[in-house]
């Protein structure tokens, strides 16, 4: 998508890009030392000329670690998967929670079972992409930018943000819930958006006064840090005035309360982030791509019931966010996807877990969705050379559906690239 | 009311660097290199100087801290809230603040989490040994980190065995600690687990029981993880390029001997310290002087700080300080040895909570420290940490010299212009941006 940029942004996002995040050598940091003016900071509230006019809304939810694919949706008919798995196999069998007479869900998604059969789930099987990296930041990484060759630097929702929105005063139409810092998939130098570890913590505990010093503080400053730090300060000081006013008429339909006890991963607040997440969408402030993340599924061990835990948060916290949309009459606009940066060794090990995987299922979640199996099983006969699951389907594929069929983004610009179809939306608006 | 004269900054060029001047550049270094200082540390580096204050941060031996008396609960059930303020407290007084940052770099670094260590005193005991190995030898610290009781639990070492082996260490072990991503291949990964397969976690001392009847291990001394042979892998391996039986020893050494190594090391210290963004010939020699002198840490540190890069202009608040840094400065800049319990708080919405990382790579830095969420949590660490302080401030007539050199934008001289007391005066000197870098 071409669109008019300032002169302002241009350098902005030029010189940031040299010097500071991504750039390489003396050069790119002795640029990094230009002057950040006034302008520059204010420049990523730049109104975008183009871009999308609908209110639909995206909420990714990472699976950190690396989540299991076999043990979330459950192949109940190959034998294969005992010889593979002795210790984890039966009880993931025997109590999966069967959609068909092939495939099971993980008998902790009970919830997310019950949206399957009111037609809202829809699974896109065997997601990878060629040439896997078993690193977990490497990996991470190329799913953030969308680009399995590493070239691309910036998050793909980032980006989306950058060239589809205007978030000219909306720091909000970008949202990390439940985080400290910006999420790689929704970074971008151009991108306004907004990180809240806890809604009812974010504020100036110094009140109004502290908050109109800091205002006056975080202006102008010089550095090569100096825009980034006054842009925090501005993009959170809007976002407590839109949630002074949003949080008084809110109230959550549906209850979040974590039933699980997890092992080890109770940092892990999931729920919360998400009932955060539905406040901004039904109080109306804007918000059009949220991200948040559920850590610890990196089960090298002991994974029966660590993992079973996960299934267990992720679908608390899922049913409620839907149930909370859905009874304030916004289920319609919201899609909700997970991603995970691989999945998991088809054999377990020693330690009763598995080692870092391949291909792996994505669960994509709402109204929008066209419920149903999407994408091929990969087979447990046929491992690659690393003894890992086959891709059948590009995790692009996936993201191109969603920015072009949910959002009305141009996909194709975004992704630098056009993939396979993958169509599991009703009523995919711009393909 | 005091007037701050003439603000130098321009902006055009960013911040001005007062490096040129020796008394900055005392002050640069402690700030990167220690916990920040009290005005009688600042004098007595002033008065040293640069050089020599870099020897006596490079050569006096760690001081240990005072024993964790909780330390040997069973089952090491006691809060982590405790162990964070024991370390905290250790940070704002010891008098080797240098070996305190190197067990926080060291801690980032071969990081581990007390959520999967599941054992608060393996936690302590790994504190103790990264402080005492943080500037000894790699190769050394390669083999106490291997074998450490919270690390062997954390990357699953522990319930390896090399006939179905754990993958989780050996990879980490060479893409994040030694060599990076992209310098082995997934045969290095299986054919390491193998030959590091045997180490167990040590046996306790005794055993108690809790009252809910579970049996908890007691540990009165600090102990290493032992090795089993009869879990070790039996056979040849081929790793990094060599076939044969190997043992631990063997794959650290064969680890060591791969020039990526000494580059991962260099660069990691060289972005602590030095640069954001260090040039890869900067790099290369500060790799080069590691490796020749056998991986020796001292050799290393000292290269980085005596390099010209480390007092370059462009050095001057290139790098964002780490929420622990900016605490604990902070209370050392207001003499405040009372606050670690509300330092160990509130870390965690500055994106910093020690003995809980993010993930297994420790935490970022630099520009991922900034955020909406951040920026106004470190300010509203500056609210509670003044109203926390009981009695009268230090004087901040000197604040803007020695904790911001002088160097302040135009926006930070006006509120301090505008302060009617030493308590704003504070408050805007370590709410600043200037305050948040180093």
């Amino acid at each position: 998508m071409k669109k008019e940029v300032g002169i302002n942004q241009l350098k902005r996002r030029d010189f940031l890009k040299a010097g500071l995040v991504f750039g390489a050598g003396a050069s790119g940091l002795a640029a990094g030392y230009a002057a950040v003016p006034d302008a520059f900071a204010r420049a990523v509230y730049a109104a975008k000329s183009e871009g999308v006019s609908n209110d639909s809304v995206l909420v990714m939810i990472q699976l950190a670690g690396g989540n299991d694919g076999l043990r979330t949706l459950v192949p109940l008919a190959d034998p294969v998967l005992h010889d593979l798995r002795p210790k984890l196999a039966g009880p993931m069998v025997s109590q999966a929670l069967p959609l068909n007479s092939q495939f099971g869900l993980n008998h902790n998604l009970g919830g997310i079972k019950g949206l399957w059969d009111r037609g809202k789930v829809a699974i896109v099987q065997g997601v990878g992409y060629p040439n896997p990296t078993f690193s977990h930041f490497e990996s991470i990484r190329i799913w953030e930018t969308g680009d399995p060759t590493r070239r691309q630097v910036e998050g793909w929702l980032g980006r989306t943000l950058a060239t589809s929105y205007d978030s000219n005063g909306h720091p909000l139409t970008g949202c990390a819930c439940g985080a400290t810092d910006t999420p790689g998939a929704l970074r971008d130098l151009q991108a306004t958006l907004t990180v809240i570890q806890n809604q009812k913590t974010f504020g100036f505990t110094g009140g109004s006064e502290v908050e109109a010093a800091v205002g006056a503080l975080y202006k102008g400053t010089p550095g090569i840090y100096g825009a980034l730090f006054d842009t925090a300060i501005a993009t959170a000081t809007e976002t407590m005035a839109t949630l002074r006013t949003s949080s008084s008429t809110y109230q959550p339909m549906a209850d979040y309360t974590d039933n699980v006890k997890l092992v080890y991963s109770s940092k892990n607040q999931l729920a919360a982030a998400l009932q955060l997440a539905a406040e901004l969408i039904v109080t109306g402030t804007g918000v059009k791509l949220l991200h948040v993340t559920l850590g610890g599924f990196d089960t090298h061990y002991t994974e029966l019931n660590r993992h079973d835990d996960l299934m267990g948060y992720l679908d608390t916290a899922v049913s409620a966010f839907y149930q909370d949309l859905s009874a304030h009459k916004m289920a319609d606009k919201v899609l909700i996807a997970t991603w995970s940066e691989f999945g998991r060794r088809p054999r377990e090990n020693a330690s009763g877990g598995t080692d870092h995987g391949a291909a792996a299922p994505i669960l994509l979640i709402g109204d929008p969705v066209h419920g149903g199996l999407y994408g091929a099983e990969p087979s447990l006969t046929s491992l690659d050379d690393t003894g890992n699951l086959k891709f059948a389907v590009d995790f692009r594929s996936v993201y191109q559906e969603i920015l072009s069929g949910h959002l009305g983004a141009d996909s194709a610009s975004i992704l630098g690239s056009s993939f396979d179809r993958v169509p599991f939306l009703k009523a995919p608006v711009a393909v | 009311m005091q007037q701050v004269a003439s603000p130098r900054t321009s902006w055009a060029s960013g911040w001005i660097s007062p490096l040129g001047s020796e008394s900055a550049r005392v002050m640069h270094l402690l700030r990167r290199a220690t916990f920040g200082y009290t005005p009688s540390q600042l004098d007595a580096a002033l008065s040293d100087g640069f050089s020599k204050t870099i020897d006596r941060l490079i050569e006096t031996k760690p001081a240990e801290p005072p024993l964790l008396l909780t330390a040997d609960t069973p089952g090491g059930r006691f809060p982590i809230a405790q162990l964070q303020q024991w370390w905290i407290d250790h940070m704002l007084t010891t008098p080797t603040p240098f070996a305190e940052r190197m067990t926080l770099f060291w801690h980032g670094h071969f990081t581990t989490d007390y959520r999967k260590a599941a054992d608060n005193t393996f936690m302590y005991w790994q504190n103790l040994t990264w402080r005492r190995m943080s500037i000894t030898n790699l190769r050394s610290m390669l083999v106490e980190v291997t074998t450490d009781p919270a690390m062997l639990r954390y990357l699953d070492l522990a319930t390896s065995t090399g006939q179905n082996p754990n993958e989780n260490y050996s990879r980490e072990l060479m893409e994040l600690f030694t060599m990076g991503a992209g310098n082995y291949g997934e045969d290095d990964v299986r054919d390491g687990a193998k030959a590091l397969a045997g180490w167990q976690l040590p046996q306790p001392d005794s055993f108690a029981t809790n009252n809910m009847n579970r049996r908890l291990p007691v540990y009165s001394t600090q102990k290493t993880g032992v090795f089993n042979p009869r879990r070790a892998y039996r056979g040849s391996v081929t790793y990094l390029g060599q076939t044969g039986p190997l043992d631990t020893q063997g794959v650290i050494d064969r680890i060591l001997a791969q020039p990526a190594t000494a580059v991962l090391i260099a660069s990691k210290v060289a972005q602590h310290f030095v640069t954001a963004r260090p040039t890869t010939t900067y790099i290369a020699g500060l790799a080069d002087t590691f490796r020749r002198s056998k991986y020796d840490m001292k050799t290393l540190i000292r290269a980085v700080l005596t390099s010209p890069e480390f007092t370059a202009d462009r050095a001057y608040r290139g790098l964002v300080k780490s929420p622990t840094e900016f605490m604990v400065g902070a209370a050392r800049a207001l003499g405040a040895a009372s606050l670690s319990r509300l330092i160990a708080g509130s870390g965690a919405g500055m994106g910093q909570s020690l003995f809980d990382p993010p993930d297994v790579n420790g935490w970022p830095n630099n520009e991922s420290w900034i955020s909406s969420n951040t920026v106004v949590e470190r300010v509203n660490f500056v609210t509670a940490a003044m109203s926390q302080m009981k009695g009268p401030l230090p004087s901040s007539s000197e604040s803007v010299r020695t904790h911001l050199d002088g160097v302040i934008s135009q926006q930070t001289a006006s509120l301090l212009n505008q302060a009617a007391d030493d308590r704003a005066r504070w408050f805007i000197t370590l709410a600043s941006p200037e305050f948040q870098l180093k």
